[in-house]
């Protein structure tokens, strides 16, 4: 009898996805009103005078709406405490004997080594090159943040051993956090500006990418780096 | 409307969200359900980056305006989604270990000895 309302149950569920998405897609393919686009039009009107960006996209998240920034900022600051913070293996760090011998190079392929050792200075050198062309060309911060978190990943493939101290990146991190609320509020909200703003635009957009870039290249290597040597562990080694 | 103008980003982001949703509604396993919230952003994603898309338009840099921009607003917000998406599938996965080490929980259900991926 149980298993049999379940069934119903489960029944009940495919049909409400199903019912859900042929409403959803109804309504959308059967609209037929017109909507203007405000924002899209006072974005795209004069963004390079404005904000001093020739990229509308860094345009709009580092200037017209620094809010999104600033609290995307904080979630990714707040996920990264939690990875290190509410962990098991924060209370049973003991058993977390990490042992560099049996780590170092325990099933890597001398060929992913190698060539990922020839690759990555140029991977760090392409997201610096995208954290710092973020404003002018298709870039920016979270990009080139992620290309370089890229870079520590494939330095963990080449040299698998945890030798970084995250607590230390998690400082930093939140330094760089302390910044980027710093720089919006002083340069955006409070207009804290030269009387010629066409170099000082450019200088925060560098800086505010700079910043952000940084900040995701630490956060996103707090989360990988965790994960692959706390989180990660088989079970057999913790049981013991 | 031919079929073949029905695929879009939209419909198939529409798609996507509604198969994430029953993943969510179904599965019993933690790690499935988090992988359901993945693949309904990913729907999300989709469906906002592809709104108000026309092929005739350039992407948004510069101002020479030698045809009319695509739209730059959705991308700025989805920037900030997705990064926001990586935090919550981290937690999400953290969480699930915290509760998979000190209880052996990894099924939604009152049964804790329940294994194996029936569900």
């Amino acid at each position: 009898m149980a298993r049999q309302s379940n069934s119903y149950i489960h029944i009940l569920r495919i049909v409400l996805a199903v019912v859900g998405a042929a409403v959803m897609l109804f309504v959308y393919l059967n609209h037929s009103e017109k909507l203007n686009t405000p924002l899209m039009d006072f974005f795209t009107d004069d963004f390079l005078a404005q904000t001093g960006a020739d990229n509308a996209v860094a345009a709009i998240y580092l200037n017209y709406r620094v809010f999104d920034t600033l609290f995307e900022a904080l979630m990714l600051m707040v996920s990264v405490m939690e990875v290190i913070n509410v962990s098991w293996a924060n209370k049973h760090s003991d058993r977390y004997q990490l042992e560099e011998d049996d780590m170092y190079y325990k099933n890597n392929s001398e060929l992913v080594a190698r060539m990922v050792g020839i690759v990555y200075p140029f991977v760090i050198l392409l997201g610096l090159y995208i954290i710092a062309n973020g404003h002018v060309s298709p870039g920016g911060g979270f990009q080139g943040g992620a290309i370089l978190a890229t870079a520590l990943i494939s330095r963990y493939l080449v040299y698998p051993n945890f030798d970084l101290d995250l607590h230390i990146i998690e400082k930093m991190e939140k330094i760089l956090f302390l910044f980027i609320v710093l720089t919006p509020v002083l340069y955006v909200f409070m207009q804290i500006q030269p009387d010629n703003t066409v170099i000082s635009h450019q200088v925060y957009m560098v800086f505010m990418n700079t910043l952000i870039g940084l900040k995701v290249f630490f956060g996103l290597s707090i989360i990988f780096y965790r994960f692959v040597f706390y989180e990660g562990a088989d079970n057999t080694f913790i049981d013991r | 409307m031919k079929p073949l103008n029905l695929i879009t980003g939209e419909t198939v982001g529409i798609l996507l969200f509604f198969i994430g949703l029953y993943g969510l509604m179904t599965k019993k396993t933690i790690v499935k359900t988090i992988m359901s919230m993945s693949i309904m952003q990913a729907g999300i994603y989709l469906f906002y980056i592809t709104i108000n898309y026309s092929p005739d338009t350039v992407p948004p840099i510069g101002q020479s305006r030698e045809a009319a921009f695509a739209d730059p607003v959705p991308s700025a917000l989805m920037i900030t989604a997705i990064v926001i998406g990586i935090g919550v599938t981290a937690i999400g996965l953290t969480m699930f270990m915290h509760y998979k080490q000190q209880h052996g929980i990894t099924h939604w259900s009152r049964n804790r000895n329940q294994q194996g991926s029936e569900h």
